[in-house]
């Protein structure tokens, strides 16, 4: 059963819409991240599913069930900015936050922990820095800990250091059963901690699915004709094989071309010998989610 | 548990320690100077504190200061807007119908307090000035209850001003110009006989004016509702405000 399913989902604001039709699923145990430029519908997607934000059109489920008070209870979420009472402290911040989420109110010493603020719990919330701010937020997160967490840019306003920490608190968690979502612009981030991935652009699915296959339909195999053979010849031998696509000169005299999913470099080698063409060199280029982002969103 | 977090956002803020001291003393200045006016070259002294008459001279004069318990209310709910702490609760797990729970027990906090501020006042001015009449201190309790119910309607209609406005300063003028501007333009514009049932107008009836007979006697009995005739209404316009709070809530993103 998936942990989260939006179907057809869209939202209009006056006369701009924000997302169209959206339909995706969170399987449980993933990192799931949602990518998109800003603007993209990545926090509207977010704020809709965890009811502050009402849908013009579709539906939401989670655990398989209508969206409910008592199910968001077992989310721990971070949506767009740290909203905490001013001029409340930290630790008093968060016992209010227990309360709400019914947790255990000794979750709060371990929350501030994990987030390095056990220190600074006694200050007041407005005296933070935007860093921890953010971090505060991440440990309203953990309080009763939660089955999923979602995490809309949660390494806002951190710095290198606390970068590093999250990343690596995601995938502890990750590591411990948790299903996380993880709205980002940072595709470094995304790659690096996510299993999934969904890519939104002005409110449109672009693309959805393992960060592997997002990733395995970006490789391109890059061809070295033997120094006797015309790049000319290679390139109309590529051009007839049904599952080689966009045929493109590179520098050198190297080629590129895409491969369908079904087929792979030692096809594309065995398909030119036959016709008698023997290659100097033959290697797969892995493109980076971010030039893969970019060629989504172009 | 909800209340309880309630009590955590208003309990260490300084802001509703300040209005609710301003309320109470206020409240007993007024009072104690009560005692000095002069009237017809008579000063009221002591029979201001008479028993059980007190009570409702007291629950009149209170209600002048039930704005200030307005203001607070006002405050404390356009706050969660501009903190966004309402939609961090929901996103927590709690339903709108529970933040509104939060914020009307918080009304009856505060009503409870400016209730128990009155019993306050007028025991302490009724048993030290005219503590001849001590015997009948508890008769006129009854008013002060009728108080209460006047100050949870006010904040009842502050709560759907706050809900609807969410900036605390453009809420409290529209929630002041109401009551002190719009309300009582309407009422010259309509027939008494409806001009009775508009909310400020029933929740005002709650507390008469005291020695409203001998005015009536004067100048033609008034129109207005008597208390107990006022009481129902007053508690349908709380409830019916609430409602329309929750339903903006509902209906409205976070």
């Amino acid at each position: 059963m998936p942990i989260l399913e939006l179907e057809n989902l869209s939202k209009t604001y006056g006369g701009t819409t924000a997302l169209k039709g959206l339909t995706l699923q969170v399987e449980p145990g993933s990192v799931y991240g949602l990518l998109g430029p800003n603007g993209s519908g990545k926090t509207t997607t977010l704020g809709i599913a965890l009811g502050v934000l009402r849908a013009s059109s579709g539906t939401v489920r989670w655990f398989g069930q209508e969206p409910t008070a008592a199910n968001r209870r077992r989310i721990g979420a971070l949506l767009e900015t740290p909203n905490f009472f001013p001029y409340l402290s930290a630790r008093q911040n968060l016992l209010l936050a227990a309360d709400v989420k019914q947790a255990d109110t000794r979750s709060v010493d371990q929350a501030l922990d994990a987030v390095g603020l056990g220190t600074r719990q006694h200050d007041a919330f407005r005296g933070f820095s935007l860093g921890m701010k953010q971090r505060l937020a991440l440990a309203s997160t953990l309080l009763g800990s939660p089955e999923v967490l979602v995490l809309d840019e949660p390494t806002n306003g951190l710095d290198p250091q606390g970068i590093a920490e999250v990343r690596s608190l995601v995938q502890r968690l990750a590591a411990e059963g948790k299903t996380i979502i993880l709205a980002s612009h940072l595709l470094d981030e995304i790659e690096k901690v996510c299993t999934h991935v969904a890519v939104l652009q002005r409110g449109e699915l672009r693309a959805a699915g393992p960060v592997s296959n997002i990733l395995a339909t970006a490789d391109r195999v890059l061809l070295r004709p033997a120094p006797d053979t015309p790049a000319a010849l290679v390139q109309q031998a590529l051009a007839a094989l049904p599952w080689v696509s966009d045929v493109r000169p590179e520098t050198g005299g190297i080629l590129s071309a895409a491969v369908a999913a079904s087929h792979g470099p030692a096809d594309v080698n065995r398909a030119l010998f036959e016709q008698g063409i023997v290659l100097a060199g033959l290697e797969i280029r892995h493109r980076s989610l971010e030039a893969q982002f970019l060629e989504l969103t172009r | 548990m909800l209340f309880r977090a309630e009590l955590r956002k208003i309990l260490p803020y300084r802001t509703v320690w300040i209005i609710l001291l301003a309320y109470a003393v206020l409240l007993l200045l007024f009072v104690s100077a009560g005692g000095s006016l002069t009237v017809n070259g008579q000063k009221l002294g002591e029979s201001l504190y008479v028993f059980p008459a007190l009570w409702s001279k007291l629950a009149y004069v209170a209600s002048y200061f039930t704005m200030l318990l307005g203001v607070l209310f006002i405050i404390l709910i356009t706050d969660e807007f501009q903190f966004r702490t309402f939609r961090q609760q929901v996103i927590d797990g709690a339903s709108v119908g529970e933040l509104v729970q939060g914020k009307l027990a918080v009304s009856g906090l505060l009503a409870g307090f400016a209730a128990l501020v009155v019993v306050g006042i007028g025991f302490y001015f009724g048993l030290t000035r005219a503590a001849g009449t001590a015997d009948q201190a508890a008769a006129g309790l009854p008013t002060v209850l009728l108080y209460g119910v006047q100050v949870l309607g006010l904040l009842s209609l502050a709560a759907l001003v706050a809900v609807l406005v969410r900036r605390s300063g453009a809420a409290i003028l529209v929630f002041l110009l109401y009551l002190w501007v719009a309300e009582p333009l309407l009422r010259l514009s309509l027939p008494d006989e409806l001009d009775r049932y508009l909310p400020a107008k029933i929740f005002n009836s709650l507390t008469p004016m005291p020695g409203q007979e001998l005015m009536d006697t004067v100048a033609g009995p008034s129109l207005a509702l008597l208390p107990t005739q006022a009481l129902p209404l007053a508690l349908a316009y709380t409830a019916l405000f609430w409602g329309l709070s929750y339903l903006v809530l509902r209906s409205r993103d976070l």
